[in-house]
């Protein structure tokens, strides 16, 4: 007399319901709590109830015509899915191994990117140096006045010391940390980055340009005799600040680099590939970056030695050199 | 040479294929959904930054001329962490993405890895906020900035547009695409109740050829009429829905040869027995290899 059960798919489904509403019930739970805080039962019940329910969805795709059925299968498996298959990492060490093992690593798989950083830095720097010391008018290109800030090649060697060697600066502490952090060079790092994408050119004809600016500030001082000056008043800072401006650039020109030649991957799946390590590098580029900013709005006017400025400014560059080179190596 | 290749027809934009194997059906959210979600991610830390920057202020920490600056560090120091932490923490949601009830997913089925967040969100500060800043700083005196900015700020909101997964620049980078979450709702089995008898006492039965005629699309409308729920309607529309059964039950009768007439008291026991013995014969003939999609299959295995 009872037709009902003699249904294939209706028998199916009344086999594994009971399987189904625990999954539901887990997956709750999962998502409540989370799955580092479930038992160790529920956990793995989790993950063989989703297996089930996966089998489930592929069978009743197959045998049952029911809507209702589908619809609450396909829904169920997506979001148990989602379950089992969430990130897993914590915070902590997730922060401890960018530290001691990707970031290094990345910057030593990516070493010749971050090479043509530094050269184009270099090149431009001696390009601005030249062309200075062939006609000083330059140095109005190469600097907009606001960026000078009254430092240009009418300026007396009396005001450019003064700049140098100021204890009165306008502002201090967290006020200079903010300002310096948001300066000039900071945008410069993030489209150096950032505009790598567009086939490399971006990049080094920034990196250049900012080179050319230093170079051309560089030889105004050294035609005044404060060179070495100028040097400490940069090294401070800026041993930390444009190496985070080259390895910015050595990140954009590794995801140029993708596009330009993909090898034997899809352009899209090369620069997924070379994302992974860029992304480090921009990473790297910015904690220097703030690095950078706390020597400059801090110690920058604490310290007014030239001899110190340079040890300090150096060091903290031989710290991060260290750092590259050794961090994250296996001890084998 | 062929400046444009056509492309092989590709599968729906809403399956993802699991690491089981099996294809799961992830609706891919929508433009408006994400911008809601975004904008209340970016209120809420634009409050945490107000409120840290009044704290300095309150406790002398800030001097007047450097308010701004200090202000835009705070933001930006706890909106990167933010979507970081919250994507990390919450498997691919901020609290927007939460309220929102979508979520990140990684594009080819696997888990959602760190690299992909940091990178997505990383991403969303070139992105996003930088031409954003910058076209809210627009002064007439750089015109080339400020049109670069808009250029780069448009071709940003375009990129979603343009692709089936409405991925942006830092998805397509990261591989990862966002999804509505799915909600399981068991409805009751339809053909595990068991079948009414006609009020004169005989049962409904169906012959075989009289099954051939329609196809899944049919039953899964009928299904869908089978499941409204007749104890919440107003007389009105109680009286449509009787009015509908009986359009229907006549257009079946008709089509199928369905000899005796229907009495009106047994409408909804004659559409349970039909849908029912339907389902059964079409769950049949799929099980031997013959699929049919809708009424139309006659016409289409004869064509083909």
């Amino acid at each position: 007399m009872d037709r009902t059960v003699t249904l294939r798919s209706a028998r199916f489904r009344a086999d594994r319901e009971a399987d189904w509403q625990l999954l539901e019930s887990l997956i709750t739970q999962a998502e409540r709590r989370g799955l580092q805080r479930m038992d160790f039962a529920s956990a793995r019940d989790l993950a063989a109830s989703y297996r089930r329910a996966t089998t489930s969805l592929a069978i009743a795709r197959e045998i049952s015509l029911d809507r209702a059925l589908l619809d609450y299968l396909e829904a169920l498996t997506a979001r148990a899915y989602l379950c089992v298959y969430a990130p897993q990492e914590r915070l902590g060490g997730l922060v401890h191994r960018f530290f001691t093992a990707s970031a290094p690593q990345a910057l030593r798989r990516s070493w010749v990117f971050i090479l043509a950083g530094f050269l184009c830095m270099a090149l431009g720097g001696l390009t601005g140096y030249l062309l200075y010391l062939e006609n000083p008018s330059w140095y109005f290109v190469f600097l907009p006045p606001e960026m000078a800030g009254g430092r240009t090649p009418d300026a007396t060697t009396a005001y450019l010391r003064s700049v140098i060697y100021s204890t009165d600066p306008d502002t201090t502490g967290l006020g200079a940390f903010a300002t310096f952090l948001f300066s000039h060079n900071t945008r410069i790092a993030i489209f150096v980055f950032g505009l790598g994408v567009f086939v490399c050119l971006p990049a080094i004809a920034l990196t250049f340009y900012n080179g050319l600016g230093l170079g051309a500030m560089l030889a105004l001082h050294v035609d005044r005799g404060l060179g070495w000056d100028l040097g400490g008043w940069l090294s401070i800072h800026g041993v930390t600040e444009l190496s985070a401006i080259c390895i910015a650039c050595g990140g954009g020109l590794q995801l140029g680099a993708a596009i330009l030649f993909p090898g034997p991957r899809a352009r899209r799946d090369a620069l997924q590939h070379a994302g992974r390590d860029a992304v480090k590098l921009a990473l790297v580029a910015a904690i220097m970056l703030v690095a950078a900013a706390i020597l400059e709005g801090f110690f920058r006017q604490i310290v007014q030695d030239m001899t110190i400025r340079y040890a300090v400014g150096w060091g903290v560059g031989l710290l991060w050199l260290t750092w590259a080179l050794l961090a994250g190596r296996s001890r084998a | 040479m062929k400046l444009f290749r056509r492309k092989k027809p590709r599968p729906s934009s809403d399956t993802i294929l699991s690491p089981e194997g099996v294809p799961l059906t992830l609706k891919v959210a929508g433009l408006g959904v994400r911008i809601a979600a975004q904008l209340t991610d970016l209120l809420l830390t634009l409050a945490a930054a107000g409120a840290t920057l009044i704290l300095l202020a309150v406790l002398n920490l800030t001097e007047p001329h450097t308010l701004f600056a200090i202000g835009a560090m705070l933001f930006f120091l706890t909106r990167v962490p933010y979507y970081v932490i919250t994507e990390l923490l919450w498997n691919g949601q901020t609290l927007g993405k939460r309220l929102m009830k979508i979520k990140v997913v990684s594009h080819d089925g696997r888990t959602l890895g760190t690299h992909a967040i940091v990178l997505r969100n990383l991403m969303k500060e070139a992105e996003i906020f930088l031409p954003g800043t910058l076209v809210l700083s627009l002064d007439a005196a750089s015109p080339i900035l400020s049109l670069t900015a808009l250029a780069w700020a448009i071709m940003a909101f375009l990129i979603p547009l343009l692709n089936p997964w409405r991925q942006r620049l830092g998805d397509l980078l990261a591989g990862t695409h966002v999804i509505h979450l799915p909600q399981p709702v068991l409805l009751k089995d339809l053909a595990r109740e068991t079948i009414p008898i006609e009020t004169d006492g005989t049962r409904i039965t169906f012959l075989s050829h009289q099954l051939d005629h329609y196809g899944a699309f049919e039953l899964q409308t009928l299904e869908t009429l089978l499941r409204a729920d007749t104890g919440k309607m107003t007389p009105t529309a109680y009286d449509n829905h009787r009015k509908t059964l009986a359009t229907i039950i006549e257009k079946i009768r008709r089509k199928i040869g369905y000899a005796d007439p229907v009495d009106p008291a047994d409408h909804p026991a004659f559409l349970q027995a039909f849908y029912t013995a339907q389902r059964a014969h079409l769950e049949q003939r799929q099980l031997f290899g013959d699929r049919r999609a809708d009424k139309h299959h006659a016409a289409a295995e004869t064509s083909a």
